[in-house]
């Protein structure tokens, strides 16, 4: 079996995946699914998703020498590959491009979507304008809060923000909220998932929209270092930027893959999001996967510094490639990742999201397995513009 | 054979309608569930159907949502509940008891559902699942319980003979597209698709969600064989329980199935 092919026919990578729905949903989820088989060897719905990417997102983004983080790891050459210079400022773009065309040529007139940073509200309600669609987005009240700049930058584009307070108040609860919102309006609505999360065929869809990232990596490091990289570094949520980054190089075991988890605050070892590292197998939100659960079957709640990172669950492709040893994953807590952040920040000029400054709080365990002669990419799966606030707060300031 | 399909059995022979109730274990807390159980037996209900309460409920209202919340902040956990049905045997023999809840739960519990306490329960329903696949598919070895299968009116004909093959006990229709306590019934869609159904099998098809009134009930029975009253009842409850008297649901339930018996 080639490792490119899962998922099989059900829905399922190896002993995860599958649609764990309720029954009103199935139909949805049937359409769906032969709506992207059809258009995926279609060539006009290509091309228009590559224009897209071309003149609306400003792909490819760039492959970037980060010479000064290279210096002071003293070891391999390390590499960014841009995803925060996309159009909304992160990956979930890529994915909402993709969707928004299904959803149109499915006949829907409603979008909705569930958001914990707000960058896939955003990147939603930033494609539902442009084809002047009906826009929900279901946002945890909490993160409504530590995300304010993305919940008013939603509202500028049109859409409309529906905080929930269920629950722990974040990611999962707005996934909850969204599904209920689908199984009411199941036939007039589409629902954008924002990771490689959800019933099957969602993790396929969005790890398919996110993989040009990785195809674009491919491209890129043969011409601007000869050879494929050695390794690449992603921070895992859902797991869609990482998804996105790895898929292209799956087969070709010369490439390490490392996805990174949020492990919370150091001092608080019960609160976290380390779903692979910590989880046990469980189902929530349409599939079979790692989750964070108690021995009695009920999800706990999660604590990351990045809201987008803030959730119990995580696709199904990463469980299973999890356990063959494909990936190797691995948390890193918050107190590292504001390191991090800051050292990118002023070792580089960019300022990554804190979910991306997750992936490169992981370096200084990484670039140690590598020598000079050896390449490592990291994916910077976003900005940092809406952190701001949340990390100003951490360092006792107050921004008006 | 268990109490299931000897009470399905019963009432077919007494070309009498099912009274379904559903409420969640531990909703105010776990010696009311017991009290209200009898209590709704006494008042004319044939199954009860008996809510295992998740964190993350994604086919329910706020109503039932509320419940599990309240559920689980008072520490219901699986295994209290099948105590409690322990409790509720020692003089209830005949009564069905289905659970309903979620795969994550019964998946994390196969091991109690394997074990001897199973023999209170009579069947599952559970929410999440597929209708062409079961409990055993969770990895729950057991294969006294029936496994209650649920069709919308979403579930396209190709399916719908899928689903009737793997059905046992009986067939769970939901009323509407939505959540639990969505109440825009249309049972003239009711009516067709339950017609539909029948004629890829024999089993009673119990019409649930948004079932209300007694005016309800009796038009969803036009159609069904049963009818499941989830949210109204535990809104009921929650109402109820300040004063910690439950006559009014008792004498509501007691109206319906004199009306549709
Ligand atoms: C910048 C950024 N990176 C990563 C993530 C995590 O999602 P995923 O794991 O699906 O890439 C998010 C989610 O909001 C995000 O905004």
């Amino acid at each position: 079996m080639n490792i490119k092919e899962l998922p099989n026919a059900e829905g399922f990578f190896g002993a995860y995946g599958g649609k764990f729905v309720p029954e009103t949903l199935m139909k949805a989820l049937a359409e769906l699914e032969e709506q992207y088989n059809k258009l995926k060897q279609n060539t006009a719905f290509q091309k228009q998703i590559d224009k897209d990417y071309a003149d609306f997102v400003g792909r490819p983004s760039p492959l970037y020498f980060a010479e000064r983080l290279t210096k002071k790891y003293k070891g391999p050459k390390i590499w960014l590959k841009r995803e925060d210079l996309n159009h909304t400022g992160a990956h979930k773009i890529n994915n909402t491009i993709g969707q928004i065309i299904l959803a149109k040529k499915m006949g829907k007139k409603r979008i909705i979507a569930e958001t914990g940073a707000g960058q896939h509200g955003v990147a939603t309600a930033t494609v539902a304008a442009r084809l002047g669609l009906e826009c929900h987005i279901y946002m945890g009240a909490e993160d409504v809060e530590r995300q304010s700049l993305n919940v008013y930058r939603i509202k500028l584009l049109g859409a409309s923000v529906h905080p929930v307070k269920s629950g722990t108040a974040t990611l999962k609860d707005a996934l909850n909220e969204a599904i209920r919102d689908w199984v009411t309006n199941v036939e007039d609505t589409y629902y954008i998932i924002g990771s490689v999360t959800g019933p099957h065929p969602y993790p396929m869809i969005v790890r398919d929209f996110n993989a040009v990232v990785g195809r674009e990596l491919q491209e890129q490091s043969r011409k601007q270092f000869g050879k494929l990289p050695s390794a690449i570094v992603a921070c895992v949520g859902g797991g869609s930027n990482a998804m996105g980054a790895f898929y292209p190089f799956l087969s070709n075991k010369r490439v390490d893959l490392y996805g990174i988890e949020a492990d919370g605050r150091k001092r608080e070892k019960a609160k976290h999001s380390a779903t692979l590292t910590k989880g046990t197998p469980g189902i929530l939100h349409g599939a079979l996967s790692y989750l964070i659960q108690d021995s009695k079957g009920q999800v706990l709640p999660t604590h990351s510094i990045s809201a987008g990172l803030d959730y119990p669950g995580v696709g199904p492709e990463h469980s299973y490639l999890k356990d063959i040893g494909r990936v190797k994953y691995f948390p890193v807590n918050d107190e590292s990742v504001l390191e991090a952040f800051h050292e990118v920040s002023r070792l580089e000029g960019i300022i990554p999201a804190l979910e991306t400054a997750h992936a490169f709080a992981a370096l200084p365990k990484i670039a140690k397995l590598y020598s000079t002669k050896d390449n490592i990419v990291v994916n910077v799966s976003g900005r940092g513009d809406k952190d701001i606030a949340t990390v100003a707060k951490v360092e006792g300031l107050t921004l008006e | 054979m268990n109490r299931l399909d000897r009470t399905l059995a019963s009432l077919q022979h007494n070309k009498s309608k099912a009274l379904v109730a559903y409420l969640v274990a531990g909703d105010p807390d776990l010696k009311t569930t017991i009290e209200l159980m009898h209590g709704f037996v006494e008042a004319g209900v044939d199954i009860i159907e008996l809510g295992i309460p998740f964190s993350d409920p994604i086919a329910e209202g706020v109503t039932i949502q509320d419940a599990h919340d309240r559920a689980l902040k008072k520490g219901t956990t699986f295994l209290k509940a099948l105590q409690l049905l322990k409790e509720f045997r020692s003089t209830d023999k005949d009564t069905p008891i289905i659970l309903m809840g979620y795969s994550n739960t019964f998946m994390a519990n196969h091991k109690v559902l394997e074990s001897p306490q199973a023999k209170n329960i009579d069947g599952l329903i559970i929410v999440d699942l597929p209708g062409e696949i079961s409990h055993k598919d969770l990895g729950i070895k057991n294969d006294q319980l029936h496994s209650i299968t649920l069709m919308s009116p979403t579930t396209k004909a190709t399916r719908k003979k899928a689903i009737c093959r793997n059905a046992s006990g009986f067939i769970y229709y939901i009323n509407v597209r939505g959540v639990t306590g969505h109440s825009t019934l249309n049972f003239k869609e009711m009516a067709n698709n339950i017609k539909e159904i029948k004629k890829s099998s024999n089993l009673p098809v119990f019409s649930g969600f948004g079932i209300k009134t007694k005016e309800d009930a009796l038009k969803a029975s036009a159609s069904a064989d049963g009818v499941v009253i989830g949210s109204h009842l535990v809104q009921m409850i929650e109402a109820c329980s300040n004063q910690n008297n439950y006559k009014k649901i008792y004498n509501y339930l007691r109206a319906i199935a004199k009306a549709i018996k």
